[in-house]
C-alpha cells in the first residue's frame, strides 16, 4: 500500500501558493451516540438498536449564539414520522415531517404535516426557529438560502444534531422563496418528507414580490418533489453506519405537487390549481423540492421570471418553460389576458439520461 | 483514527515504498499574472491502480499522473495565461490507447500502449476547461482520466475573462461520479453491460470524512480537509470556483453561508450574473465557473463580523459551512453512508 497521490503539486506553471493565515484546528464534535470511537464506514450494530446512528453528532453545545431576547417571530416545530399519505393509485405512503408545535417530547405522535408546515416572514425580522426532537432521535432545521451564523445552519456535521430543544436564530435580508429541511443523514430525511415553505416577504408586506420589484394579486406556491416508496420504510439512521441500503439510487414512483398526487388529484386540490381572473398577476414560487432535475411547463402560459433563490434576477425573462435542479427556486409573474385552462406540467428526469421519470400535473383557470 | 498513511491508492502494478509529496497547509490560491506569454511544459504519466472508497471497496481508476508511480484522479490542475505555448508530454505506460484532449484547444489523437506523444499548442480563449481522454467515451473519463485546466487573461490575476468580475483566489471543484462496474469493464477491456449506477461521487477525486470517521481530517481521504477543495478565507476574499463535471449525472451546487455569482455554463458567458443558491452543473463534461463572494453570512443575528469570528478563533471554535450537492444520493458511498460523497466545507477565518 502506498501513498503516491500527489495532490499538493497541483496547480503547475507560475502559480503562487501562499500559506492561509490563521488557519484553525477544527475541534470538532466526536461523532456518534453510543460512546464515540466509531469505525470508518463499518460501524453496524451498535447495541442501541435501530435508533443507533454512527455519524450523527449530538454533542450538546457548549457555546450558543446570545438569543435576542425580543425576536419578532417565533416559530415551533416537533417531528412527526407517522404521516400517512394516500396517494391516487390507493397506496398509503408513510412520511416525515414537523409539526407546527413544539410537541410533547414524543416522536411520531405529534400533529405533523406533509408538507411541513409553511413559515412568512418579513424581510429584516429577528426570526427564531425552536426544535423540539424527542428521545432517541436526531434531527435539524436549515433553512435552506437562508445564510445564518454557522450555528443558526443547522447542519449537523458542522455544528451538531439536535436532541431535545434547539434554536436556530437568523434574520432574513432578502425577500423571496425559499424552504427549511432537516439536514440530518439529509438524502434520507428530506426525501421522507421534511421539508416545508419558507417566504420572505419585503417590508411591504405580501402582495410585493421584493422591494421595487413587480406587485401581485394571488400567488400558488409550488413544491414538486418526486417520491420512491421503497425508501420509506428505512429506519431514520439508514445507511449511517456504513451499508448499502440503496441511498445512491432513487427509483420515483409518485410525482407530488406539495405533498399532493400530481397524477390527478393535484390538478384540482385547492392548495395546488388556481382559478383567478383576466388581468390578475398570480406570482408562482416553484420550488425544485425533490433531488432529480426538472422541467416546468406552463401549459401555454408565458411566465415573466423575476427572481431565483430568493435573489432579483438583474433582467426578467419571458418563458414558457423552466428547467430546474435541486433546491432551486424561481418566482414568475403570470399574467394571462384570456380566459382558458392551462395544465402545468412538471417533468421529472433522470439524473444521468434526462428520460422523463414521471410527471406531476396541476392546473391554471383563467376565467 | 486513521493516522494513515493516506488516500488509499495504489498503483496497479505498484512500486513499493513510494512516499507521496504533501505541501503543508496550503491556502489561497493566488495567480501571478505575466506580461509576456511563456511556453508551459508538462507531462503527464497514463496509470492505473485502485482507489480505496469510503466503505473500503477498492476500486479501478486510470489517471493522467503526475509520475510513471503515482495514480493521480483528477491530474493536477493546470493553469496558464493566455498566448502561452502549452507543450504537453503524454507517456502512455498502459496497453491501451488513449489521447489527451482539451475541447477546442487540443486534440493529441490516440496514443498506442507504451507510447509518448508530444503535443503543443497555443493557450486561448480564456476559462475553464476539463482534460480528459477522448477515447473511449465516456468509459476513459469515467475511470479517472481527466483534470482540470485554465487559461487566464492575459496579464491578469483576478479575472476569468477580461472583463469579468474580479476575484482573489480560485479553486477547481471537478466532480465525477462512479459507477465500479463500469471502471471494471474498463480494466478489463471491454465495454460495461450493466445499466449506470454510480456508488461513489468524489469532488477533487476525494469524498467526506465526517467527525468520528477514519480519515476525519486528513487532507488526503477527507475531502472536507483537502487544501485544494475547501474553501479557506476572510470576509471580503472573493473566490473563483471553477466547476468540472466528469461525470454523468446532473449536479445541483449548493453553497450554504453565500449565495454565488454565476458566471457561466458550459464556457458560455452569462448575460447577466444571477445570484444562486443552487447552481446546475450538467453532466458529461458540464462547466460552470462561479463566485464565492466570502461575504457576511447575510441572513445572521447578529451579524458575522470580524471581530466576532477573532472571537470565535479564540474560543475554539472554527467558523464554517458545507458546500453539498443538493441532489443528496452523491453525499453517499457505496449506497449509504451519507457525509461519505462529494462535498466540502467553506472556513472563514478572521484577518
Amino acid at each position: 500500500m502506498m501513498n503516491n497521490m500527489n495532490r499538493r503539486n497541483s496547480t503547475v506553471t507560475t502559480d503562487v501558493v501562499t500559506p492561509a493565515t490563521n488557519q484553525t484546528t477544527t475541534a470538532a464534535p466526536t461523532a456518534s451516540m453510543g460512546g464515540g470511537g466509531m469505525g470508518g464506514g463499518g460501524m453496524g450494530g451498535g447495541g442501541m438498536g435501530m435508533n443507533n446512528a454512527c455519524y450523527v453528532s449530538p454533542i450538546r453545545p457548549t457555546e450558543v449564539p446570545a438569543l435576542d431576547p425580543n425576536p419578532d417571530v417565533v416559530f415551533n416545530r416537533s417531528v412527526d414520522m407517522n404521516i400517512p399519505v394516500v396517494m391516487d393509485d390507493g397506496k398509503t405512503i408513510n412520511m416525515w415531517g414537523f409539526a407546527n408545535s413544539l410537541g410533547g417530547g414524543m416522536n411520531g405522535m405529534g400533529n405533523g404535516t406533509f408538507p411541513s408546515p409553511p413559515m412568512r416572514v418579513r424581510q429584516g425580522q429577528i426570526v427564531h426557529t425552536r426544535l423540539n426532537v424527542g428521545m432517541m432521535l436526531y434531527h435539524t432545521i436549515h433553512h435552506h438560502g437562508i445564510e445564518p451564523e454557522y450555528r443558526s445552519d443547522g447542519v449537523g456535521h458542522i455544528s451538531w444534531d439536535v436532541q431535545g430543544t434547539y434554536t436556530y436564530q437568523w434574520r432574513p435580508m432578502h425577500a423571496g422563496t425559499y424552504f427549511y429541511h432537516c439536514h440530518t443523514n439529509t438524502v434520507l430525511h428530506v426525501e421522507m418528507g421534511m421539508y416545508g415553505t419558507l417566504i420572505v416577504d419585503p417590508p411591504e408586506g405580501p402582495g410585493t414580490a421584493f422591494s421595487g420589484g413587480p406587485s401581485y394579486d394571488l400567488e400558488a406556491i409550488w413544491a414538486v418533489d418526486e417520491i420512491d416508496s421503497s425508501w420509506h420504510n428505512l429506519d431514520w439512521t439508514a445507511g449511517t453506519c456504513g451499508g448499502d441500503v440503496g441511498l445512491n439510487d432513487l427509483n420515483p414512483d409518485y410525482f407530488i405537487i406539495n405533498g399532493i398526487d400530481g397524477a390527478r388529484s393535484a390538478l384540482s386540490n385547492p392548495g395546488v390549481a388556481v382559478t383567478m381572473n383576466r388581468g390578475q398577476r398570480l406570482l408562482v414560487r416553484y420550488i425544485c423540492a425533490g433531488y432529480l432535475p426538472q422541467t416546468i411547463r406552463f401549459g401555454g402560459l408565458t411566465a415573466e421570471v423575476i427572481a431565483s433563490d430568493g435573489r432579483p434576477l438583474p433582467r426578467s425573462f419571458q418563458t414558457g418553460q423552466l428547467d430546474a435542479v435541486s433546491a432551486e427556486r424561481y418566482d414568475c409573474i403570470i399574467q394571462p389576458t384570456q380566459s382558458g385552462t392551462h395544465t402545468i406540467k412538471i417533468d421529472i428526469k433522470d439524473w444521468v439520461t434526462g428520460a422523463v421519470l414521471g410527471t406531476a400535473r396541476t392546473r391554471v383557470t383563467v376565467v | 483514527m486513521d493516522e494513515g498513511i493516506d488516500r488509499r491508492t495504489f498503483l496497479k502494478a505498484g512500486i513499493a515504498g513510494f512516499g507521496g509529496t504533501v505541501l503543508a497547509s496550503t491556502g489561497l490560491l493566488t495567480w501571478a499574472p505575466r506580461s509576456h506569454a511563456a511556453v508551459i511544459a508538462k507531462t503527464f504519466y497514463i496509470t492505473e491502480g485502485f482507489v480505496t472508497q469510503a466503505d473500503g471497496v477498492d476500486v479501478y481508476f486510470r489517471g493522467f499522473s503526475s509520475s510513471s508511480t503515482t495514480l493521480n484522479v483528477p491530474g493536477e490542475q493546470l493553469i496558464v495565461q493566455d498566448g502561452d505555448t502549452v507543450r504537453m508530454t503524454i507517456v502512455n505506460t498502459l496497453g491501451s490507447s488513449h489521447s489527451f484532449v482539451i475541447d477546442g484547444l487540443i486534440d493529441s489523437g490516440p496514443i498506442q500502449g507504451g507510447q509518448t506523444k508530444v503535443v503543443q499548442f497555443v493557450a486561448s480563449n480564456p476559462g475553464s476547461y476539463l482534460y480528459h481522454d477522448g477515447l473511449n467515451v465516456p468509459y476513459n473519463r469515467l475511470t479517472g482520466l481527466h483534470g482540470g485546466f485554465a487559461v487566464m487573461p492575459a496579464g491578469s490575476g483576478n479575472e476569468l475573462y477580461g472583463g469579468s468580475p474580479t476575484f482573489m483566489q480560485q479553486y477547481f471543484w471537478i466532480f465525477n461520479d462512479i459507477d465500479p462496474a463500469w471502471n471494471r469493464a474498463v480494466q478489463n477491456g471491454q465495454l460495461p453491460t450493466s445499466p449506470y449506477k454510480p456508488r461513489y461521487f468524489t469532488i477533487n477525486g476525494l469524498s467526506g470524512r465526517p467527525p468520528g470517521a477514519a480519515g476525519n481530517k486528513n487532507p488526503m481521504v477527507d475531502s472536507m480537509a483537502d487544501p485544494l477543495t475547501k474553501l479557506d478565507g476572510h470576509i471580503g476574499d472573493r473566490t473563483l470556483v471553477r466547476c468540472l463535471n466528469a461525470g454523468m449525472v446532473q449536479n445541483a451546487i449548493h453553497p450554504h453561508a453565500n449565495h454565488m455569482e454565476w458566471l457561466t455554463k458550459n464556457r458560455r458567458i452569462l448575460p447577466y450574473v444571477w445570484e444562486k443558491d443552487v447552481i446546475p452543473l450538467d453532466g458529461n463534461g458540464g462547466a460552470v465557473d462561479t463566485i464565492f463572494p466570502f461575504d457576511s453570512p447575510p441572513d445572521a443575528w447578529p451579524p458575522v463580523t470580524n471581530q466576532t469570528l477573532i472571537q470565535a478563533e479564540n474560543e475554539g471554535r472554527h467558523t464554517a459551512f458545507p458546500m453539498h450537492l443538493h441532489n443528496e444520493m452523491t453525499q453517499t458511498s457505496g449506497g449509504g453512508s451519507y457525509l461519505f460523497g462529494a462535498l466540502t466545507d467553506i472556513y472563514y477565518h478572521s484577518k
